[in-house]
């Protein structure tokens, strides 16, 4: 019987995340050292640009605020837990960045509102409340930590809405291997996003 | 292209795999994953050069706040403390030294150009600055007046060696301000233009330059 989403999650809460970056290297982030800043953005930056798109929408204001997100991070370096996974602390930056970033655009746009484009970001919608934002970068994360093969075929499901059938076919595999790895994923993204409620309650 | 799954039919996914929910709040739970997974922000990948942006970024801000080397106050030679004092106006001099050089290499630019709007966008204009780095040459591209482009174009910077061979430097979107470019190869000599690409998967120029401008040696 399969375990609950709750059961699953329980074990993942406490436990370190398989790809979080070393104590050595979050040291070395702390003093500024370009190779590991990399390391850090190589390890982190999916996840930090998913929550400046998701309240940005355009890629360009994402980016910026992906770089403020990164310099701000190393300016309060010395806050960082080298014991702890970085990740939810450059979460929050992120959120923060890229929601201060969403207010000037808006106070930047409100002067002129006849000239704002179409999909202006202020215009179309307000952003995502914290709770939907620490989801995605959580999802963002798990999403990394699935095979290559896993993750293709959840966003085909998911994002483009196909079905397994359909899926095999541009794939090119059978039927039944899409069906197992999209069991296998999903049952991976609910153990890898364990602690998403204990982080957003 | 098909439509998007429904709520009900992405749910059905996940409860496959993993189980029906025991709880309204587990329900909410699988909800919220549900819908952030068929958000396209989730799975959108940044652009490459964005590594090297952040990167620059933290530099940059690391170099604004880092101290300039000191130099001592230069002391009035006393009879007693002669020799002393020429070698610690020489140590101070040297410093001084230093810090100029400090100084020019952390602002200065080795190359420039000034970028003049073609026929396809006359009133555009942009000045750019180039310096070596570890990484390669950092271009700054400062464009203004550029026509908004839609979803399905975006703009391209070249560099135009004089044998006539352009070299992608990076893309952008934005009609006005700061970009960060980059280049494996010295700008010196060439001719940095900036075209106007459809999203098309064709890496070759479209050649619908809009801005141009000459390298110059700074």
């Amino acid at each position: 019987m399969p375990q609950s989403l709750r059961e699953q999650t329980a074990v993942r809460a406490t436990s370190a995340h398989p790809g979080a970056l070393g104590r050595d290297e979050i040291e070395a982030f702390r003093q500024g050292d370009p190779h590991a800043v990399r390391a850090m953005y190589r390890r982190y930056g999916n996840l930090v640009y998913s929550v400046a798109r998701r309240v940005l929408t355009r890629h360009d204001l994402a980016e910026e605020a992906t770089q403020q997100t990164f310099v701000r991070a190393w300016q309060a370096a010395d806050r960082i837990d080298p014991n702890r996974d970085p990740a939810g602390w450059l979460a929050t930056i992120a959120k923060r960045v890229a929601i201060d970033v969403y207010r000037y655009e808006s106070r930047r746009t409100a002067a002129s509102f006849d000239d704002v484009a179409p999909n202006e970001p202020a215009v179309v919608s307000l952003p995502p409340d914290l709770h939907s934002l620490d989801a995605t970068w959580q999802v963002r994360r798990a999403i990394d930590e699935l095979s290559e093969d896993e993750a293709v075929v959840v966003r085909l499901q998911h994002l483009e809405g196909m079905t397994h059938a359909e899926i095999a076919d541009v794939l090119g595999i059978a039927v039944g291997t899409v069906k197992s790895r999209s069991h296998r994923a999903h049952r991976k993204l609910a153990t890898l996003l364990g602690h998403l409620r204990e982080t957003t309650e | 292209m098909n439509e998007p799954l429904s709520k009900d039919g992405r749910l059905a996914l996940i409860v496959d795999a993993i189980g029906a929910p025991h709880d309204p709040c587990e329900v909410e739970e699988l909800e919220l994953l549900a819908e952030v997974l068929a958000d396209p922000a989730t799975w959108e990948q940044p652009r490459p050069e964005l590594e090297h942006l952040v990167v620059d970024a933290v530099a940059d801000a690391e170099a604004s706040v880092s101290p300039l080397p000191s130099v001592p106050p230069v002391r009035k030679a006393s009879r007693r403390r002669g020799l002393f004092s020429v070698a610690g106006i020489a140590a101070a001099a040297a410093l001084v030294v230093a810090a100029v050089g400090v100084l020019g290499n952390g602002s200065g630019s080795d190359f420039t150009a000034t970028l003049a709007g073609t026929p396809l966008a006359p009133s555009a204009h942009a000045s750019a600055s180039m310096k070596r780095t570890n990484s390669g040459f950092r271009i700054v591209l400062d464009a203004a007046h550029l026509p908004p482009l839609d979803s399905h174009h975006y703009y391209e910077a070249w560099l135009k060696g004089s044998d006539g061979v352009a070299v992608a430097v990076g893309t952008f979107s934005s009609s006005d301000g700061r970009v960060t470019l980059w280049s494996g190869a010295s700008p010196a000599g060439a001719k940095l233009t900036v075209t106007v690409e459809p999203d098309d998967n064709n890496q070759a120029s479209s050649g619908q330059v809009v801005l141009a401008g000459p390298v110059q040696t700074h």
